[in-house]
């Protein structure tokens, strides 16, 4: 299977007075297609390993592969551009533009990558259908939702098809109604093929979503456990009777 | 999980005969719950033995009968939902105990035993969320609520796998720093 992410010992040590390691030495790779939550407390340095993956910080040592690029040698520039055409990146708190309306949210990514704006239109168009917010196309994030703007936000990642989807904590902001619509959007969006990987704190998140979760702290992944398919009501069945063979 | 009372709660709402209460049983735990019928009937018996619960009517199909809650049964159930429970033993699972073992028998290593117990702790999060999917579809909200208890109780012993790991690091690491 390809791989779309390969980390190789990445390391990353911020020198702000004391040197402080934020990433120790990962290794892993994510496979396309794939449904990753990276879960890890505060500190245990899985939003730095995001970082890395999309591009947005450089390790200390170590080799990070994104979509068959080394990003390791890439300059400021060419970083920019990988960003634009490889990865969408979904936040907690959305980072829209609070002067476009939703449509123009979703263009200017597209147009940014240098999409033409009749085919970006058709793309932005047919995701925010999907995402069940076609009617919001003309208002302004101020007058949505918290869920809405997180649906636009996933609108915008991935508005230039890229093979990888990031997402950094994306229900951390939201009402737990809200929360479990996002996530199921996103769930339903890597079942359509599109790599996933989703950071956050939130285990039962991470379990119920998820095909691989690994769990990092103090920036070592100390875990990275492949889930069965959820079983359910069966699965408490087996777990009762083992219970009674005690 | 006391079945007395379960059993007393169901024949609170009608009489039932023993079938009858397996199969509400079963359905008011959404199915996560497999009730053997001859554990059934002689809870029952032992129920119409201490007087909380009298024989109903004749002895109708295959010689089914029915039960019904005496007065004495509504009263012991009455107490018994006002009563709140204790705390559960919590240091008396087998885990505990393989922990203690570990830390004397590995040079307190613990960390192959809490990466498989953290598995298995992910897993049952996985299942659970499903269950209480499945729930809030059929409209059961008193079964979301028994879910969401069991998957609070995960949550919290997937933290305690973390502190267990955390300081099984940092004892190594402290070992570690010693002998240098």
């Amino acid at each position: 299977m390809t791989q779309v992410i390969e980390l190789t010992q990445v390391s990353k040590v911020y020198n702000g007075g004391a040197a402080q390691t934020a990433l120790d030495g990962i290794s892993m790779s994510v496979a396309s297609g794939e449904f990753v939550a990276v879960m890890g407390p505060s500190g245990s340095g899985k939003s730095t390993l995001l970082n890395m993956v999309a591009g947005l910080d450089r390790p200390t040592s170590g080799r990070v592969c994104v979509g068959g690029r080394d990003l390791t040698g890439l300059s400021e520039g060419e970083l920019a551009k990988f960003r634009r055409t490889h990865v969408g990146i979904v936040f907690q708190f959305f980072h829209l533009l609070n002067d476009l309306t939703v449509l123009d949210n979703v263009l200017v990514a597209a147009e940014l990558a240098g999409i033409k704006r009749s085919a970006a239109r058709q793309q932005a168009t047919a995701l925010l259908a999907r995402l069940e917010i076609a009617d919001k196309a003309d208002v302004y994030p101020a007058e949505l939702s918290g869920g809405q703007r997180q649906r636009v936000a996933i609108a915008r990642a991935l508005v230039n098809r890229p093979p990888l989807l990031l997402a950094d904590e994306p229900t951390g902001a939201l009402d737990s109604r809200s929360g479990d619509q996002i996530m199921e959007l996103i769930a339903a969006i890597n079942a359509s093929g599109q790599t996933v990987v989703l950071v956050t704190h939130d285990a039962k998140l991470a379990a119920r979503h998820a095909q691989r979760v690994i769990s990092m702290s103090d920036g070592r992944i100390v875990d990275d456990a492949v889930l069965e398919p959820a079983a359910g009501t069966r699965s408490l069945l087996t777990f009762q009777r083992e219970e009674a063979r005690r | 999980m006391s079945l007395r009372y379960g059993i007393l709660g169901l024949l609170a709402e009608q009489p039932l005969h023993g079938y009858e209460v397996k199969t509400r049983y079963e359905a008011l735990f959404g199915g996560t719950w497999d009730l053997n019928i001859g554990q059934v009937y002689t809870t029952l018996q032992r129920l119409e033995r201490d007087g909380l619960v009298g024989e109903v009517g004749e002895r109708g199909d295959r010689g089914k009968q029915r039960y019904d809650l005496t007065p004495a049964g509504r009263d012991a159930l009455h107490d018994w939902l006002q009563t709140p429970e204790e705390e559960p033993p919590q240091l008396r699972q087998d885990i505990y105990l393989k922990l203690l073992l570990i830390s004397r028998l590995a040079n307190g290593n613990l960390d192959t035993l809490l990466a498989r117990q953290r598995r298995v702790y992910l897993q049952r999060l996985k299942d659970l969320g499903e269950l209480e999917h499945q729930a809030r579809r059929q409209g059961r909200d008193d079964l979301v609520l028994l879910v969401q208890g069991a998957i609070l109780h995960t949550e919290a012993d997937l933290k305690w796998i973390d502190v267990c790991a955390d300081e099984s690091r940092r004892a190594a690491h402290s070992i570690g720093g010693t002998h240098q």
